[in-house]
């Protein structure tokens, strides 16, 4: 009774308004300190941890300079995985905490692939540049070398887009990876094979079948497949699933016969040219304009592991420009007395056909390969046929593979699409088979241009993107935003790692 | 009642009170909106002060001690109260026994543990604790590396122009004033025009927009042939060309640098920004000693279809001058002094002093030499920061890429010129024999940038 009077003397009372402010202001106290509470809780290193379970994440962070440090001090996850306070943290911390339950909830975290989070683009989701700078706000301290500085410039300069984001340099400041290196690779390509006799001739072809090319003054040796002549269907009909507007009109396109590399130019091949031709400086590789000159001058030393520490040998051979690809081709011809060079849009396409005329030269359904939407995340897509032809985003582990591991096309070719994209000799235009009038013969593309063919997609692609009719181009600009050197390199890329090219051999290289 | 009453007078009083802040702060926001005129602080200008403030003694030591060097050290002590230079530091002794000299005619005399004599001098001086300001006033080609030094060892900085004779200097200038402002230390760059009350007052006209847009310049330094050294005996190859540093281009920058840079760097002030491209001309018609040109020519394209003129000559007998105009849409200017109607007429005219005979002066009371290391003290002392080092670099990046068009008859870009690794002098700074070649460039034939 007590009670009831005292709850009535406070709503009816006089001093029923001073009550009720009173209460009120209570209450909000008490919401607003268990909201903070919570709030402080879930953003520790510790909670964190309790769901990002894979030793990975934790260990590495140990490892790395933001924890790892002269000075002591450790950087927790908050303080790079979301924005700062005031700038869309609370937003961003209640999208990342859905994601992190519906994951812990409903997915095994051992068959999530946690290599491909470290990819630059999968980072740039979760890392928040406003961050960094939040730290780091003097982006000239004294210490700062001359390298480190012209970059920095670069980036406050920058009117490119996309800018360039501080993790496109700094991608593992936060967490320690032993393969990621820094400085200018100057053992690149340093020969493991010496005491291997080498070759002191190339192969002699005088028919037009498979042979097995070997580079003089080397001792690596690589397949080449006879293509035979023919005509195919050239691009995708409107119905294709995924089809974009640049893979068409389907036009008839008649190819002369030519060799193939079996397989995407390795490791062993490249490192043959950078170890023949390697140069010091920009302006000794610039000679090589001229088509006949006496030797030819090839890159200089890598910045960084171009590998990516995931090993050379016959993986394929990643981060050359479209340029060096070419001077490697340049320089073969020279060597083997043939003359490769790389092939065009149309001769990618009807060597990945290999004369069949569905979306991929195997039996299956884009629609169904594709891991794009929302039940494929769910309940994963359809892998039959493809898995064990294309390397791709579903089986590669974020990493090109060896070529051993798939089955060859119809030509006999491996790795015709996935692994790496390659690049072909055409000009890009998306309008370059509007202009296909009856039938084309040896098509070479448009003949100006800014950035090339790029044909086949990556170990990063989509089943959607590997599509035999597919197409893609270069990206000069954005593939060399962090290339700390002013100018930048001619011969490597510092920012595209799914990129390398196949040669072909003129038919009339036969002797 | 009565309390009902009250509650509706409070809030009465809160409703009003708030509208009343935001009329305050609406009127505020009308007020600045309306007015046109932006004040100097705005517009970024240096105050105009009548001597350094009094504050705590500022300790200077000189890097480069020849003509120039002395002269900027006179300005610094000139300046104010409580300025000492205490430290010397030169490739040669002559020159430091000289200035030496001279700072003793003065009664002030520079102790000779303080001076320091070699390639390393700087250094030695940098390192000097009790120093505060360090003066850079050696051949442009060492700037950088002697800027880069001074900031590392915490010292406010007086860098003559131009400030680098090449783009990898230029860029390590632009990262080391960065540097430089991350740790508060203060840097003037000797581009005088800058601190030139007729300049600033015209340069307020011109913003406030005196001659509406702005639609074309020329900028001009032409003058007599200046000065050179014939070898003597006994100079190595490195001590002939030191001597002579005003006639090699690794040293020097060419004249396009060394002096035209003061009027492109009035053309890039009033522009509010540097060219994005230029193209230009030039030759060598009586120069006895060195590679560089004797006259240059060159058009710098500031884009939208504004472009500056920009001529420089070093030869006798010809129609010499030097200067600024400026053309608008609605009048122009020659950035000094006056600003003319598109008729003809005078619109508006800089109001120099009178001197003590009620005449009127043709110039400033305070030499702008001196006003410079004014507002260096002056920031120093007060905590008005103050660095020039970043823009001045862009000035004279700005010249090296019009010395770049006329050596290679090319058109150079912004971006190529920031850009390219042009890196010019020997690798490695001593006396000796060096080995160089010395053409003169031939516009049309590589290399270029």
């Amino acid at each position: 009774m007590k009670i009831k009077n005292f709850v009535l003397r406070v709503i009816n009372g006089s001093k029923a308004r001073i009550w009720i402010m009173t209460f009120g202001a209570l209450l909000c106290l008490i919401v607003v300190g268990i909201f903070n509470t919570v709030l402080t809780t879930t953003s520790s290193d510790s909670y964190c941890m309790s769901c990002h379970v894979h030793p990975w994440a934790e260990q590495s962070w140990k490892l790395g300079p933001h924890h790892n440090n002269r000075t002591g001090v450790s950087v927790h996850c908050v303080e790079c995985h979301l924005p700062p306070k005031g700038e869309g943290y609370l937003f961003a911390k209640a999208k990342h905490g859905a994601i992190d339950v519906y994951g812990y909830l409903f997915k095994d975290s051992t068959k999530i692939n946690w290599e491909s989070k470290k990819l630059l683009e999968n980072a740039k989701g979760f890392t928040y540049e406003k961050s960094c700078i939040k730290c780091h706000s003097n982006l000239f301290p004294v210490t700062l070398s001359v390298n480190g500085s012209n970059a920095h410039l670069a980036y406050i300069n920058a009117t490119e887009d996309p800018k360039p984001n501080c993790i496109n340099c700094h991608l593992n400041a936060g967490h320690f990876d032993k393969n990621a290196k820094h400085e200018h690779d100057t053992n690149f390509g340093v020969d493991a094979a010496l005491s291997q006799e080498k070759f002191t001739s190339s192969t002699k072809v005088s028919k037009f079948v498979n042979f097995r090319e070997k580079i003089p003054g080397s001792t690596v040796a690589f397949d080449m497949v006879a293509i035979p002549e023919g005509t195919f269907n050239m691009g995708s009909p409107a119905d294709e699933p995924f089809r974009k507007p640049d893979e068409g009109p389907v036009h008839k396109v008649k190819v002369s016969k030519f060799w193939m590399g079996k397989i995407e130019v390795s490791w062993n091949e490249y490192l043959a040219f950078f170890q023949a031709t390697a140069s010091q400086g920009r302006t000794e590789g610039q000679i090589i304009v001229n088509k006949n000159v006496d030797a030819v001058t090839g890159p200089t030393p890598p910045w960084g592991a171009p590998d990516q520490g995931w090993g050379k040998g016959t993986r394929p051979a990643i981060t050359m420009s479209w340029r060096a690809a070419n001077t490697y081709c340049m320089w073969l011809s020279k060597v083997t007395g043939k003359k490769y060079r790389l092939p065009t849009e149309a001769e990618w396409e009807y060597a990945c056909r290999g004369n069949t005329t569905t979306p991929y030269f195997f039996d299956g359904d884009p629609k169904k390969f594709t891991s794009k939407g929302i039940f494929k995340k769910i309940f994963g897509p359809d892998t039959t046929n493809i898995n064990s032809r294309i390397i791709y985003m579903v089986n590669s582990s974020s990493k090109t593979q060896d070529p051993g591991s798939v089955k060859e096309n119809p030509f006999g070719l491996k790795n015709m699409a996935g692994n790496i994209a390659e690049f072909c000799s055409d000009f890009y235009s998306p309008d370059a088979y509007k202009t296909a009038t009856g039938l084309v013969v040896d098509p070479k593309g448009p003949e100006t241009g800014t950035e090339h063919v790029i044909r086949g997609g990556s170990f990063k692609s989509d089943a959607k993107d590997v599509r035999s009719a597919a197409r893609d181009f270069t990206k000069t600009q954005a593939w060399l935003v962090t290339d700390p050197q002013m100018p930048k390199s001619i011969w490597w890329y510092s920012d595209c790692i799914d990129n390398g090219f196949r040669v072909v051999c003129e038919a009339d290289s036969i002797k | 009642m009565e309390n009902d009453s009250k509650n509706i007078n409070r809030r009465k009083f809160l409703g009003a009170s708030v509208l009343a802040g935001i009329g305050v702060a609406g009127a505020g926001a009308v007020l600045s909106s309306c007015s046109k005129k932006v004040d100097n602080r705005t517009l970024g200008l240096p105050p105009i002060l009548k001597g350094a403030p009094k504050g705590r003694k500022l300790r200077a030591g000189l890097v480069g001690v020849g003509n120039r060097g002395t002269g900027a050290a006179i300005n610094f002590i000139s300046a104010g109260p409580d300025l000492e230079i205490i430290a010397l530091a030169d490739v040669f002794q002559d020159k430091i026994d000289n200035c030496r000299k001279r700072f003793e005619s003065f009664n002030l005399p520079i102790p000779a543990e303080n001076c320091f004599v070699g390639f390393d001098a700087y250094k030695k001086l940098m390192a000097m604790p009790e120093i505060d300001v360090v003066i850079c006033a050696t051949p442009p080609h060492f700037r950088p590396e002697h800027f880069l030094e001074a900031v590392k060892n915490k010292k406010h900085c007086f860098l003559e122009k131009p400030v680098c004779v090449d783009p990898v200097g230029a860029r390590l200038m632009i990262a080391t004033a960065k540097k430089a402002e991350a740790l508060g230390l203060c840097v003037i760059t000797g581009t005088q025009r800058r601190h030139q009350e007729d300049y600033i007052e015209t340069y307020k006209q011109i913003a406030n927009g005196a001659i509406g847009k702005l639609t074309s310049a020329k900028a001009f330094w032409n003058q007599e042939h200046v000065w050179f050294r014939t070898r003597e005996e006994g100079w190595n190859d490195m001590e002939y060309m030191i001597r002579n540093w005003n006639n090699f281009c690794w040293l020097c920058g060419d004249h396009i640098l060394d002096t035209h840079v003061h009027n492109i760097d009035v053309i890039n002030w009033f522009m509010g920004k540097h060219p994005e491209k230029a193209i230009g001309y030039g030759g060598r018609a009586r120069r006895v000693t060195g590679d560089q040109y004797d006259f240059f020519s060159v058009d710098f394209d500031y884009g939208n279809g504004v472009s500056s003129h920009s001529m420089c000559r070093e030869l006798d007998s010809c129609a010499n001058g030097t200067g600024e105009m400026i053309n608008g849409t609605e009048g122009y200017t020659n950035c000094i002094n006056t600003i003319w109607n598109l008729d003809g007429s005078v619109k508006w005219k800089f109001e120099y002093p009178k001197d003590e005979n009620g005449n009127t002066m043709n110039t400033i009371k305070i030499s702008p030499y001196v006003q410079e290391h004014m507002h260096l003290v002056h920031a120093i002392r007060t905590g008005n920061y103050v660095n020039e080092a970043e823009r001045t670099a862009i000035s004279t990046l700005t010249a090296i890429m019009g010395r770049t068009a006329a050596y290679t008859g090319q058109m150079i870009t912004w971006d190529a010129i920031m850009k390219s690794d042009m890196d010019l002098g020997p690798k490695k700074l001593e006396f000796g024999p060096v080995d160089m070649v010395f053409e003169t460039p031939v516009p049309g034939t590589p290399p270029h940038v």
